[in-house]
């Protein structure tokens, strides 16, 4: 077969595979190779198995010549952020404390992908336990934006944006706590789905917040993040709080239109202190979903000030609650940063903590009456494109909160809310930095969004172009 | 929205929560974190201490499937 593997879509490869126009081993190869190529100028890779991959898919191809197809993913590579644990294999978490920490168990998620067929070609890199928008981390050195290696990719699925942009995998699983899809999507130029808590599993998953982690895809399209949501979501004994209830056709969700659908863009907050071109790619998004026959209306969302507090308090009493024996006994251990963000739960009162959990269900309601009359909200991923790594790399220094905090100035209230929300490339800066946007939904309705994001990428390319690296 | 100074921890809050969580920080974490989560908690203080009697957390699973609180 002639086609390059790289420039296919993990839809495309799957179906090839499927199809015998190419096979495991070649698409393997194929990353392999690439890997090689670009590992040592993005640091996206944590670990990189060769020789195991290759050899599952070799066995991937015998059992395709023998008619035997596993599932939706049959023969497809995949790697993920470090913190999907695997039996028998290490999990850093992208951390110094849990460099040697081998799993015991098989993360639900990636069981359902390797059940659907997907191959491991390794771990990616992440933020250190998943706590840190950046993309820096102290231990494995910071992950680089494929556009612009001076730059950051965003975090924490740093590794996951990264290799995805660069085509050095087709998808792969990321987390989302406070943004940790959304940001390397933004960042990165690549699709990425947080989905609705309770969606998907997140038994074997590395926890940071209980009540506002989630699981969900990073690839390169919409319809990519179907396929593998529609995979991994669903009621899982291994997590009680998982939704008990069909899983709808994500994939063919992708394929309507936009026309006779009503998108909110908010008054303020998500287009208050934008970066200009970011501005201008939310007005350019606007325009392509009004030509594309979707109704775009303003909607005032309630104040998202508390929200947005309400989601660091929540986050941060949490990851401490984690953390907390570790904090006693290998404060060293932790990257500066990380441990500052943690001891900032020290100054949180219990009492504060259980009214910002106790009003998440007032905020979700209120949220829900305001776009009662819309059937998605679109708002940029991040007020700005990547930062340079070395203005982002504030370590533990006074106003580094801040810092932090603006750049997932978008993001956070979503977990807060705990609603779905897809990131679409959709522009970039005039110093060629890509720049997503966030399609918001209701809680559950994945389809509505991806329905929407799949008709947006019919009607642009932002999503097909390629780094010149890559 | 109101947002009243006394919800930001002081540094000798810090301290003393600190102490009392079983990790002790010295004068200059507790300064750097008072004032890293101090607007945070700002923030929530237009919420903080209004909430009826009758809301329990699993009220955001109901409003998830679709019940109003």
């Amino acid at each position: 077969m002639t086609t390059e593997p790289a420039s296919l879509s993990l839809t495309e490869l799957a179906s090839a595979i499927a199809n015998k126009k190419i096979s495991s081993r070649e698409a393997t190869q194929s990353c392999l190779g690439r890997i090689a190529r670009l590992q040592p100028r993005l640091n996206a890779f944590m670990v990189v198995e060769a020789e195991e991959a290759l050899q599952a898919a070799d066995a991937a191809d015998a059992a395709l010549a023998k008619g035997a197809r596993s599932g939706a993913l049959h023969g497809v590579p995949l790697a993920h952020k470090d913190m999907y644990y695997e039996t028998g294999k290490i999990s850093t978490c992208g951390s110094a404390i849990r460099r040697d920490f081998v799993a015991s168990t098989t993360s639900t998620a990636v069981q359902r992908l390797r059940d659907a067929g997907a191959i491991r070609l390794g771990t990616l890199q992440m933020a250190e336990f998943a706590y840190g928008p950046t993309g820096h981390n102290a231990h494995f050195g910071p992950v680089r934006n494929p556009w612009n290696c001076d730059h950051i990719t965003g975090g924490s699925s740093s590794g996951s944006g990264a290799a995805v942009a660069a085509r050095l995998i087709f998808a792969s699983l990321g987390s989302d706590t406070g943004g940790s899809i959304r940001m390397p999507a933004h960042f990165c130029g690549v699709t990425g789905l947080k989905t609705t808590v309770g969606l998907v599993s997140r038994a074997g998953a590395m926890p940071l917040s209980q009540s506002l982690d989630t699981v969900g895809p990073l690839a390169r399209t919409a319809e990519d993040c179907a396929l593998l949501t529609g995979l991994i979501a669903g009621l899982d004994p291994r997590d009680p709080t998982t939704r008990d209830a069909p899983v709808p056709d994500y994939l063919a969700a992708t394929q309507g239109a936009v026309n006779g659908l009503t998108i909110g863009v908010p008054s303020a907050y998500y287009v208050d202190d934008l970066d200009a071109d970011v501005g201008r790619a939310l007005g350019d998004t606007i325009a392509t979903l009004t030509r594309e026959g979707a109704r775009v209306v303003r909607v005032a969302l309630p104040e998202q000030g508390p929200i947005t507090a309400a989601a660091q308090i929540v986050l941060a009493v949490e990851a401490a609650g984690f953390h907390a024996r570790w904090m006693k006994e290998r404060p060293q251990d932790y990257g500066p940063q990380v441990l500052m963000r943690l001891q900032n739960a020290l100054a949180i009162p219990a009492l504060t903590y259980l009214e910002a959990l106790r009003w998440r269900g007032v905020a979700l309601a209120a949220h829900l009456r305001a776009v009662s009359g819309v059937d998605a909200i679109v708002a940029p991923g991040a007020p700005v494109p990547a930062p340079t790594i070395v203005e982002s790399d504030v370590g533990n220094q006074p106003g580094a909160e801040a810092v932090i905090q603006r750049l997932s100035r978008f993001t956070r209230p979503i977990n807060y809310l705990g609603l779905p929300s897809l990131s679409v490339p959709a522009g970039f800066s005039g110093a060629g930095l890509p720049i997503g946007m966030q399609l918001i939904g209701r809680p559950f309705d994945e389809a509505t969004i991806l329905r929407i994001g799949g008709a947006f990428q019919r009607a642009t390319d932002f999503h097909a172009r390629r780094p010149s690296l890559a | 929205m109101a947002v009243p100074d006394d919800r930001a921890p002081s540094p000798e809050d810090v301290v003393v929560l600190a102490r009392a969580a079983g990790l002790p920080v010295d004068e200059t974490e507790a300064a750097r974190i008072a004032a890293s989560i101090g607007p945070a908690l700002r923030g929530f203080g237009a919420v903080a201490g209004t909430l009826p009697f009758d809301l329990e957390p699993a009220t955001f699973v109901s409003v998830q499937n679709g019940a109003k609180p």
